[in-house]
This record gives C-alpha cells, sequence and structure tokens, in this order.
C-alpha cells in the first residue's frame, strides 16, 4: 500500500482547496472592475479603486492604530505570559491544575461575551480610557495563546545542556543567555506573532469598546462593507488578503516558523 | 534551580567568564539582575511570584467581569426601561417563552450543529491528504487551508457576499450551465452556514489530521491484507480511531460558530439573526443590560455543555471501542 492517497481523493480535496480559496480570490478580482458597483467577471481594467483606498485617511488611521494595538497587546501579553510560563513548568506551583484552567478559561468563553462582560465593568468603573481598555481586551484574549506557546517549548528545553554549561563555569546569566533562550526562542516567537495577528484581527472584543477615535481595522472594514457597494471594498479586502499573503512569508522565511505550529 | 547548588563550581573558569561579563555597566547589571532572578527563583515562592501577574490579570479583567455580567443577569430586570433590583429569572423566563427570541436560540444551535457537521464533512479528505499524503502534499494543503486565517473574518465573509450576490461569481457559473434564475442564497441562513463552514474549517481540519497521523499504519495495512476494501478501512478503522480529533475538532467549531458574529451579520443581514446579534440589540440599541447579560450566560452555558458533550460522550465511546478492539 505504497499510494496511500487515491485518485479520487485527490480531486475531492482539490475541489474542496478551490471552494477555500474562492472567496479570497473573487474579490481580488473584482477589484480592479472598471464599473462603480460589483460585477463578476470583472469588465475592464482600473487601478483607481486602490489609488482611492490608499489615499483615505480614515483607512489609514485605522490600519496604524490597529498595529499600534497589536504592537502594545502583544508586548504586554509577552511580559505577562512568559514568566507565567516558566513559574507553570520549571517550579511546582501549588494548584497548578486550577491555575491552568483559570489560565486557559479565555479560549472557552465566546470573545462576545468577554468584550460585552469587560465594557459593563468598565462603565460600573466609570472609566473612560478606551486604548487601554482596549489593550486589557486584547490581553485577556492572547495571554492563553502566549503562554501555551512559551510553556510548550520551555517543556522541550534540555536541562542537561544548563547543567553542563554551569559545571564548565557559566553564570547563570550566560546559561540564561547562551543556553536556555536559543531553546526557548521559536516558542517565544511563535506565541508573539499569534498573539499580535489575534490582536489585529479581532473583531467581537474590539466591538464593543473601541470609539470613533480609537478605530481598529476590523470594524473600520465592517462599516465600509455595510455602507458602500462599489469596487473600492474589493479593494480593501484586496490590500487585506495581500498582506496576509506578506504575513504567511515573513512567518515562514523570516521567523522559520510553519504556520502549522503557530496554529496548533 | 536547587539542583546546581549540590555542584561545585570549578574556580578556574568561573571568575574569566564573570569578568568578561563585568567590564561594562551593563554587565554588570545583567550579572547582579541573573543573581536575584537566581535567588528568588531558588525559593520555594518562586512559582508563586512568576505565575502571579498573569494570573492576577486574568482573575481581575476576566473571572470578575464574567461573574459580575451572571451576577446582574440573576438580580436586575429592566421594565418599561427602568431597572428593577432583587433576585430574578425573569431574564430567562422571558428568553425561553418569547417566540422571536426563542426562534433565534434555536437557529443559533442549528447553525451551529451544521456547520459542525459540514465542517467535518470536508475536513476528513483534507485531513487525510495532510497525514498520509506525500510531504508535497501535506505541505500544500496544510498552507492553504490555514493561510486563510490570517485574513480578516469580515474580508472572507464579504468575499463571500460577492460569490453568492445577485450580480456574483455563483450567478456567473450557473448561467454558463443554463441556469438562468440562479437560487437566492445571500441573506439567508444557507449564505450563514456556507461562510461559517469555511471560515471555521481549519479547526476541524488540524486536530482530525492529528488524530489520523497518530494512527498506527499498521493498522490500516492489517485491514487491507484482511480484505477490507477502502471505504471500509475509512469507515472501520480511521473514523472509529480519529474520533478524539473529531470531538476537539466539533466543540471548536460549534463554540465558534454559535458566537459568531460578523459571519450572520454580513451574509445574513437582518433576516437571520444569531444570539450574538441579539446580545449587541439588546446592549447597544435596546440598553436592556440584565436581559443582553441573561443571554450572553446562555450563550457561555451552550458553550460549555457543547465541550461537555462532545469532549466525554465521544471519549467514553472511543475508550469503548478501543477496549474492543484490544
Amino acid at each position: 500500500m505504497n499510494e496511500t492517497v487515491s485518485l479520487p481523493l485527490k480531486i475531492t480535496v482539490g475541489v474542496i482547496l478551490a471552494l477555500v480559496v474562492a472567496p479570497l480570490l473573487v474579490p481580488v478580482l473584482m477589484s480592479i472592475s472598471d464599473t462603480p458597483y460589483i460585477v463578476f467577471p470583472p469588465q475592464g481594467f482600473t487601478l483607481k479603486w486602490y489609488g482611492e483606498v490608499l489615499a483615505n485617511p480614515e483607512a489609514r488611521g485605522s490600519f496604524l492604530f490597529s498595529l499600534e494595538l497589536a504592537t502594545i497587546v502583544t508586548a504586554v501579553s509577552l511580559l505577562l505570559g512568559i514568566p507565567c510560563a516558566a513559574g507553570l513548568t520549571r517550579h511546582k506551583v501549588p494548584g497548578q491544575d486550577a491555575v491552568l484552567g483559570l489560565i486557559l478559561s479565555p479560549l472557552i468563553v465566546p470573545l462576545i461575551v468577554t468584550g460585552v462582560a469587560l465594557l459593563q465593568v468598565f462603565a460600573l468603573m466609570g472609566w473612560r480610557s478606551t486604548l487601554t481598555q482596549l489593550v486589557i481586551g486584547h490581553t485577556v484574549v492572547c495571554l492563553p495563546y502566549v503562554i501555551r506557546s512559551v510553556s510548550a517549548s520551555l517543556l522541550l528545553v534540555n536541562r542537561n545542556l544548563e547543567d553542563a554549561a554551569a559545571v564548565l563555569g557559566a553564570p547563570p546569566h550566560v546559561v540564561a543567555i547562551k543556553v536556555i533562550w536559543p531553546q526557548v526562542r521559536p516558542g517565544i516567537l511563535a506565541g508573539g506573532t499569534f498573539c499580535f495577528i489575534v490582536s489585529f484581527d479581532d473583531y467581537p472584543v474590539s466591538m464593543w469598546l473601541a470609539d470613533g477615535n480609537h478605530f481598529p481595522v476590523p470594524l473600520y472594514l465592517y462599516t465600509i462593507v455595510e455602507r458602500s457597494f462599489d469596487p473600492s471594498i474589493a479593494a480593501i479586502a484586496s490590500l487585506m488578503i495581500f498582506f496576509a499573503l506578506l504575513l504567511v512569508l515573513v512567518i515562514e522565511k523570516v521567523f522559520g516558523l510553519s504556520l502549522a505550529r503557530l496554529a496548533s | 534551580m536547587s539542583h546546581f547548588e549540590s555542584i561545585d563550581l570549578p574556580e578556574r573558569a568561573t571568575p574569566r567568564v564573570a569578568k568578561r561579563g563585568a567590564d561594562t555597566k551593563l554587565g554588570a547589571f545583567a550579572r547582579w539582575a541573573a543573581q536575584a532572578w537566581e535567588r528568588a527563583t531558588s525559593t520555594r515562592m518562586a512559582g508563586y511570584l512568576l505565575v502571579a501577574p498573569a494570573v492576577l490579570f486574568l482573575a481581575v479583567w476576566f473571572v470578575w467581569p464574567v461573574l459580575t455580567m451572571v451576577h446582574l443577569s440573576l438580580t436586575s430586570r429592566v421594565v418599561d426601561g427602568v431597572s428593577v433590583e432583587g433576585f430574578t429569572l425573569e431574564n430567562y423566563v422571558r428568553l425561553f417563552s418569547s417566540d422571536l427570541y426563542f426562534r433565534i436560540l434555536l437557529r443559533t444551535v442549528r447553525i451551529a450543529l451544521l456547520t459542525s457537521l459540514f465542517a467535518a464533512l470536508f475536513a476528513y479528505p483534507l485531513a487525510i491528504a495532510i497525514a498520509r499524503g506525500g510531504p508535497t502534499l501535506a505541505r500544500l494543503v496544510t498552507i492553504t487551508i490555514l493561510a486563510p486565517l490570517l485574513v480578516n473574518v469580515v474580508v472572507r465573509s464579504y468575499g463571500w457576499q460577492t460569490i453568492l450576490n445577485k450580480t456574483g461569481a455563483l450567478a456567473w457559473v450557473l448561467k454558463m450551465f443554463g441556469i438562468s434564475n440562479p437560487p437566492v442564497l445571500l441573506y439567508t441562513e444557507w449564505a450563514v452556514l456556507i461562510a461559517c463552514v469555511h471560515v471555521y474549517l481549519p479547526f476541524m481540519v488540524m486536530p482530525i489530521a492529528g488524530a489520523i497521523g497518530r494512527i498506527d499504519r499498521s493498522v490500516e495495512e492489517a485491514a487491507r491484507v484482511a480484505g477490507a476494501t477502502r471505504p471500509a478501512v475509512l469507515t472501520r478503522v480511521i473514523l472509529p480511531l480519529s474520533m478524539p480529533g473529531l470531538a476537539v475538532g466539533a466543540s471548536l467549531v460549534f463554540s465558534l460558530s454559535a458566537a459568531a458574529y460578523v459571519t450572520p451579520q454580513i451574509l445574513g443581514g437582518n433576516f437571520s439573526p444569531l444570539l450574538g446579534t441579539l446580545i449587541e440589540q439588546q446592549i447597544l440599541t435596546l440598553n436592556d443590560w440584565p436581559f443582553g447579560a441573561a443571554i450572553s450566560t446562555l450563550l457561555i452555558a451552550l458553550v460549555l455543555a457543547a465541550n461537555l458533550i462532545f469532549l466525554k460522550l465521544v471519549s467514553r465511546r472511543f475508550a469503548r471501542w478501543t477496549a474492543g478492539a484490544r
């Protein structure tokens, strides 16, 4: 049984993959249509919709704000998550199961509920600081991923290498930098990258906490999908798709992480 | 790290490395920090200290808000726009007794179940290709399945709008086949279902692929040698043995689609709202916080129930199957 994947299966897989890719390809095709409305197949060729989008200050503002937000959220999540992962994997923490349950619970509760619950306590406190509230909301969602990813790589660290380095005379900080860091780097990189993506793409938490001056990209995309019908939406959608492809390249080639590892 | 303490560091090597570190102020600081770290981590409190910030953060900004919300749903209700305090089940009674709200609840469960079912149907061929195909095929399928996860869910839902539209890609394809009056799918439950399956498919494929990858190939070969046809191997070997993966995938996809907001809004319009839309309307439009809190609590309960049912039932059945196989 060498040929484990039969031809009918290959064809089925091909058809499903085509269906998976279709909703990403069709907007790209429609974005070059020289018509004031969405039509398939596209008619004529123009790049004016891209020009319009790139010149739009609202779109640019949202994009920059989302980058800023995701960067802060990633920094805060790593700052809280790395020590926590170290504590959980390298020390005996009493009540470890309860702690783990608490840490992973934000992954079970629906995001839309997490968002509305936070809005409620922020309202009770009478606190108005949109950026801080968004950072808190996103960090609640991202922290479990960071802790899981960093813990997984810390569990794989070979303790014998640390002992060997210490025996050979390396002081603790050298052990940390030269022995432990190279081994946990992929886990921290994967956790941080995933955290950034989750924050950048979040809709269900931001929808409760954002305001007009702090308007992340997903909310902006949603409003224009709801209110306009010309191919400029397709152009924005295409730009987001190109951005995602760029991200795939960066993750795979620059960071040397496989997508499968990120998702696991 | 207590296991270090029993080891005597050689006198000769230590000062050389330490001195090089102390040459600069930064080096001295790094050494001081590392020693402080070592002292802190060698005490019994170290685990607590390391874990505490993250645990406190989640206790304050996750557990407390969720509990406050559940509490609100039980202690307050809005009558004629004025909130009345005191223990009440009114909000939940309203949810189940009103025809409108109950229909939305049923629709949510229906869409979530159908999404899990169709996602599983599409996921199996892909998972088999990932787990059993050659490296090129496995990599191609994995990347094609996972890359869309990096595309925002608003864009993916919009993509389906451009396909299902009256002037969209599907209508054009059907016209080529001579169907000039294509069925109206956009702004129906079907559109929501199609897009949900697409958006959440990766969460079904990856756990199933993992489970199939863990099945010993010799089991399949044994079945083939014993005369099983390909479909028989699929239904009587791969399917039962991949149940744990299916259970994980199904509980993930059910939870995610039950709580979906963006996809039903963009593709279902105002005609087929789910619970997420109902929460948003009650709180942001009608300002009825207690009722919104009750729907949110119900959504949590729904997701928890699904997780328990999928994971517990299937794992028990799986235990029986594997026990029978031995």
